[in-house]
């Protein structure tokens, strides 16, 4: 039985020459979840999932891999893995099922052509040359290969990027099937709803290092509640009051400035309190009024401007 | 990224390797220009033999003698040439990237792309030896295991080299850059293309020690059955005195194996260089 995590990740530094793309960070993959690493480009995902999958070794630190060393012991590790490369080349000469038939040849137990081309949705596109694919069916072909070999463990390296609405969801039905049949998967991703949609557990990763990580409430948890309105016509913002010590921000939305305050702790209701007693004295229409807990989105973007400063 | 494998050296499976040859010669296939520096250029030198027929240089029929020196460098085209190509266009494209994403280890993607070379070069060898029997007078070799020896370490030591030399090779564009010296040195040096006697001694010693140069006296000793290794007359060797004759030369290749092993360990890469 397999006891350990299926991936672990221990103080894993990685250098380009002088420059240190990946400074330090520590994560497990537990069997069966979908753990998706979040950033901004150029935060190391890339590196990180990289050196997980064998082509190098790490710098500092150490990563397991089924156990195993991936780069040192990858010609064991290999057959157990499925990868999608963020950018892998194809042999355009090649039709997609001939790509699939050869790529079979190169997999331990393959699934059948079959099994793969229909859902990836390629199924009308079996006999054309890989060259005259959009790049979404490609990306599509690339997940149909690294699935071909039951993959353990799956490495998904901004699996949809490319891809229109309709395709990026039908990749996310196929990754949460293949997670639901207990595989093991870790992505990447810039996209915040692709995170919250997939993702048991994520990190937040900035320049190299995560910031943040833990399930999406847990992540969020202690970034506040929102509070916004659209500003009052008559007002300037030093004017709006301040609610449980907090003074209102300002954001532009639809070319109208909008008022947030981030409260914290328990002060949601205490403050909303302050505010419509505050707007009801002075008889204002709070237009647009808003209240709701902080999302991936606004705790993704205060980690990267927290870590700049 | 080395060659080197710091633990758990394998043998590659045979029949990954058949699989990843039969990839690669379907992608020969359908590829016109790759399979022309296959098959046109070979047919190309072979036409330059008939006019040599009957004249004699060296004791032997000239169009035999350059022949033979053709069996030897054509290694230098079906392998060489063709891997440096390859490897280099593939690390670029980074297809060489995604084959080593899959269960294949990395001694069987390398290794199915030397054994497609391999393959190509003994087609080519095969008929150019028929051409030389049945068209130009010549015989059917005197010691072919010898021969088989001969190829074969031409094929090692060319393969090892070609993977050291795409490693520094940017792209596929500038392959002819890297790649034409060193043919046209080796072919050059083994006195393949013109003869060498002209030189001083000094310099015709040092250019039998180019890694062409064995091949080819191991070749024409096998076919002749002569010995094509010492300087001065071409005498008959016995049954196995081409192999003792021959010595020199397997050494040679030899130290080329060891050379290129270690080139091609500190130069190939996979993946290519970022700005
Ligand atoms: N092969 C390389 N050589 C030099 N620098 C690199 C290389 N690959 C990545 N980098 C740099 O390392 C950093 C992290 O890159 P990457 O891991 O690709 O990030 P991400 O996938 O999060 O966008 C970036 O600044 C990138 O420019
Ligand atoms: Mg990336």
């Amino acid at each position: 039985m397999q006891t350990s995590p299926p991936i672990q990740v221990t103080g894993l530094h990685q250098r380009y020459g002088g420059f240190e793309a990946v400074a330090g960070i520590s994560f497990d993959v537990r069997e069966g979840e979908l753990y998706a690493l979040l950033g901004t480009n150029g935060a190391g995902k890339t590196t990180t999932l990289e050196t997980l999958e064998g082509h190098r070794p790490a710098h500092a630190g150490t990563v397991r891999v089924l156990g195993r060393d991936p780069h040192r012991d990858r010609r064991d590790v290999r057959p157990r893995i499925g990868i999608m490369l963020q950018e892998g080349g194809f042999f355009g000469d090649l039709t997609v099922a001939e790509t699939v038939a050869h790529w079979r040849g190169f997999t331990p137990r393959p699934r059948d052509p079959d099994e793969v081309i229909g859902p990836a949705g390629l199924a009308d596109r079996a006999d054309v040359r890989v060259r005259q694919l959009s790049g979404g069916q490609k990306r599509r072909l690339d997940l149909a290969l690294a699935l071909l070999g039951r993959p353990e463990v799956l490495f998904l390296d901004e699996p949809t990027t490319g891809m229109d609405p309709e395709a990026r969801r039908a990749t996310w039905t196929i990754v949460r099937d293949v997670v639901d049949a207990g595989t093991t998967v870790l992505l990447t991703t810039h996209y915040l709803e692709e995170a919250e949609r997939l993702a048991d557990r994520l990190a937040i990763m900035h320049r190299g290092r995560i910031e943040l990580a833990g399930t999406v409430r847990e992540v969020v948890a202690g970034h506040g509640d929102r509070i916004s309105f659209r500003l009052p016509e008559r007002f300037q913002v030093a004017e709006l009051p301040a609610l449980g010590g907090v003074r209102a921000g300002i954001e532009v939305d639809g070319g109208r400035a909008v008022a947030t305050y981030t409260v914290t702790g328990q002060g949601l209701q205490a403050g909303l309190y302050d505010l419509l007693r505050w707007a009801d004295g002075r008889r204002v229409a709070l237009d647009g009024l808003h209240a709701r807990s902080a999302s991936l989105e606004d705790v993704f973007l205060s980690t990267a401007e927290g870590a700049d400063q | 990224m080395t060659l080197a494998r710091p633990a758990g050296i394998r043998p590659p499976g045979l029949a990954p390797l058949a699989r990843v040859a039969r990839l690669d010669l379907t992608l020969l296939w359908r590829n016109r220009s790759a399979l022309f520096t296959v098959a046109g250029l070979p047919l190309l030198f072979a036409a330059m033999l008939v006019p040599m027929k009957g004249k004699p240089i060296e004791g032997v029929d000239g169009a035999l003698l350059q022949g033979t020196g053709h069996l030897a460098f054509f290694v230098v085209f079906a392998v060489f040439m063709n891997l440096v190509n390859g490897l280099t266009a593939r690390r670029e494209d980074l297809t060489l990237k995604r084959l080593r994403g899959t269960a294949l280890s990395d001694s069987e993607i390398l290794g199915g792309g030397v054994l497609t070379a391999a393959v190509m070069y003994a087609v080519q060898a095969g008929a150019l030896l028929v051409l030389l029997g049945a068209a130009l007078g010549g015989r059917f070799p005197a010691d072919p295991l010898l021969l088989l020896a001969g190829l074969g370490g031409g094929v090692a030591v060319f393969a090892l080299l070609a993977f050291a030399v795409s490693g520094l090779t940017p792209n596929s564009d500038m392959a002819a850059l890297t790649v034409l010296p060193i043919m046209f040195a080796c072919m050059g040096g083994a006195g393949v293309m013109f003869p060498l006697d002209a030189l001083p001694a000094a310099a015709q010693e040092a250019l039998r020690l180019l890694p062409l140069s064995p091949v080819v006296e191991i070749v024409r000793t096998a076919y002749f059955g002569q010995d094509f290794v010492a300087y001065g007359p071409h005498l008959g060797v016995g049954l196995l005195g081409g192999w003792e004759a021959c010595a020199r030369s397997f050494a040679v290749l030899a130290a080329w194996i060891v050379v290129g092993r270690l080139l091609a360990a500190r130069w190939f890469r996979w993946e290519p260089r970022r700005a």
